[in-house]
């Protein structure tokens, strides 16, 4: 038999079930991020920090499961709170823990590994997505912020919103004035407005994440793989790699890595860890802030890293499931 | 211009999903797709983006996102590329929910590593890592025990309470016969205390035909298969019973038949394995949750 046999009825129906299982935590995710992107200013959030010692880096880890924030919407948060005085290493803890470290991610990784383990899938995902945020907001306390920051971060006053997938104009107005000098009803027009925008920009990528799991598990034949997914640091490294390609947003990408049954619990351990940290779309994002050369160096850490602890994991005999 | 996008077109994509999620949860269809603990977020949802395009509709609403010179999407920079993304999140969904059928093909039972034992219900890495299986798994076959290894329908045990006759927990048709699943064959085959309920009685099941080329040496066995789904179809891995029968039923793959006859628990090759011997093997209606679960 072929390795590969495509068959558009059957990618119908697993394309459909990925986006119907995957859609409702999504929108959750968008419509939280949404209200508390309106009716939280940075400022407050910022206040929430204890000073610039290292407790507020331990801390700062931990802010997500209060503001839970994707990672397109965490990276342009930060830049808000590095132009308010907050310490470099808590904003960058902050958004690199904030899309890992989240109820929303919590909540939809339990749902997705259903019947393979979902507590230590849970755990895991936002321990490891913790330690190593603590880590690199640890270094970045240690280094000078204009070896980190591009100049223009060191200097520019104007202040836009978030990024991501844009369907739309560009806004002439900062969001945070603007949603700060409204009223109640027109708050919640604005969540609203900004829960469909965030929706839209990552369902985008949801979409390709779908068509590409689809692809794989209707028309590829998982005998040819098996020999991949049987090899640890092969298939960690493999699902790593896929999950930088596919650049879908942490809230739903638990039902992907669920999806590929062959693999291997380490591998998609590796994907649902090492994607929210660094992706195709955060290579882009982080250059908005970061020096492109240590944004390249960050992602070539953090692959050896989640694949070291990963292939660790995998050696584990309770954890092979 | 920039109203389409910002406005319009964001309207138009929730009412487009909303549509198809509340569409497919009270058709029904959505019994294909999801397993039933995730039903009920598809209407949430849908639900929820009927009321977002309402706001839309309604108030002079703009989904700006950002800002160009921030976005690391070059998609978003010209209207042609947001006029592909909006194509994006439209086109594959509208069109995979109007043609998508309610079922997996034969392409996905091949392509799908088949589970013909209970043991490998679990992950085929798993099953490589795990150490080879018992011909029998040494469960207890006392009363009490027999009991907790019984479905979940099966009443639980009281404490202090007087030996009662076994309850019959299974389902049977009129005339007497077991109505299994090809999971109860698969898991009655690795356990003592279930085997004893099916062993040697009158059984009827549903499947769908396939050929069976691994343990078939007379070739007068065949299979029928059912997809057994852990949260979406996606995930979802073909389950079989091998049935025993004096000629292979003259109809194609993937029909659904109904099977009665006798269930019987050979060792075959080192293993024990669930082999239904089959009376009468007859074409039917798909059952109403074509899923196992």
């Amino acid at each position: 038999m072929s390795w590969f046999s495509f068959h558009l009825n059957d990618f119908a129906v697993s394309f459909l079930s990925v986006l119907f299982e995957g859609v409702p935590f999504l929108l959750l995710g968008s419509i939280i991020s949404g209200f508390v992107d309106v009716f939280v200013s940075p400022e407050r959030m910022a206040r929430l920090l204890p000073g610039r010692g290292v407790g507020s880096v331990f801390l700062s880890g931990l802010l997500g499961l209060i503001f839970p924030m994707c990672e397109c919407g965490s990276v342009i948060v930060i830049r808000r709170f590095i132009r308010k005085g907050l310490p470099l290493s808590a904003a960058v803890t902050y958004m690199l823990a904030s899309p890992i470290v989240s109820p929303i991610v919590a909540v939809s990784t339990f749902a997705a590994f259903r019947g393979q383990n979902p507590w230590i899938m849970t755990c895991l995902r936002l321990a490891l997505g913790y330690v190593l945020a603590v880590g690199a907001g640890l270094v970045a306390r240690k280094a000078k912020p204009e070896s980190i920051l591009l100049p223009a971060m060191l200097n520019q006053n104007s202040a836009r919103r978030r990024s991501g997938l844009s369907v739309a104009a560009a806004p002439t107005q900062d969001f945070s004035d603007l949603a700060a000098s409204s009223s109640v009803s027109q708050k919640l027009l604005l969540a609203v407005q900004s829960a469909t925008a965030d929706f839209l920009d990552v369902a985008f990528f949801l979409i390709i994440g779908a068509v590409v799991a689809s692809v794989f598990n209707t028309a590829v034949n998982q005998q040819v793989i098996l020999p991949l997914a049987t090899n640890a640091p092969l298939a960690i490294g493999s699902m790593m790699i896929l999950r930088f390609l596919l650049a879908i947003c942490s809230t739903t990408d638990a039902f992907i890595a669920a999806s590929f049954a062959a693999f291997p619990f380490a591998a998609k351990l590796a994907f649902l860890v090492f994607g929210p940290l660094f992706d195709f779309k955060l290579l882009f994002l982080y250059g908005v802030i970061f020096r492109r050369r240590l944004v390249l160096l960050f992602g070539i850490v953090m692959f050896v890293l989640v694949g070291l602890i990963c292939c660790r994991i995998a050696g584990m005999q309770f954890l092979r499931i | 211009m920039n109203k389409i996008f910002s406005r319009w077109l964001p309207c138009a994509t929730l009412a487009a999903w909303s549509s198809v999620l509340l569409y497919f949860y009270f058709s029904g269809r959505i019994h294909a797709f999801l397993h039933p603990s995730f039903r009920p977020y598809v209407l949430l949802a849908g639900l929820a983006m009927a009321v977002m395009a309402m706001v839309f509709l309604l108030f002079p609403a703009d989904a700006n996102c950002c800002s160009a010179a921030e976005c690391g999407h070059g998609l978003s920079r010209v209207a042609a590329g947001k006029v592909l993304t909006f194509l994006i999140l439209l086109l594959p969904v509208t069109a995979a929910a109007m043609f998508s059928p309610d079922n997996f093909g034969k392409n996905v039972m091949l392509n799908r590593v088949e589970i013909t034992d209970a043991s490998s219900l679990r992950s085929p890495v798993a099953q490589k890592n795990a150490p080879p299986a018992p011909v029998d798994m040494p469960l207890p076959t006392n009363g009490a025990d027999s009991a907790s290894a019984a479905p979940a329908s099966a009443p639980a045990p009281t404490a202090n309470a007087q030996p009662a006759p076994p309850q019959d927990y299974l389902q049977r048709t009129p005339d007497g016969r077991i109505v299994a699943e090809v999971l109860d064959l698969l898991y009655a085959a690795q356990d003592n205390a279930l085997r004893k309920d099916f062993e040697g009685k009158p059984v009827e099941l549903i499947g769908q035909l396939m050929p069976d080329t691994t343990h078939n040496p007379d070739g007068n066995r065949f299979k029928a298969v059912r997809m057994f789904m852990t949260c979406c179809a996606a995930d979802a891995r073909p389950v079989a019973a091998l049935v025993e029968a004096g000629a292979a039923p003259k109809l194609p793959e993937m029909s659904w038949i109904k099977i009665t006859g006798t269930a019987t628990f050979p060792i075959e090759n080192g293993r024990r394995i669930a082999v239904l011997k089959a009376d009468k093997v007859e074409k039917c209606n798909p059952p109403e949750e074509t899923m196992l679960y």
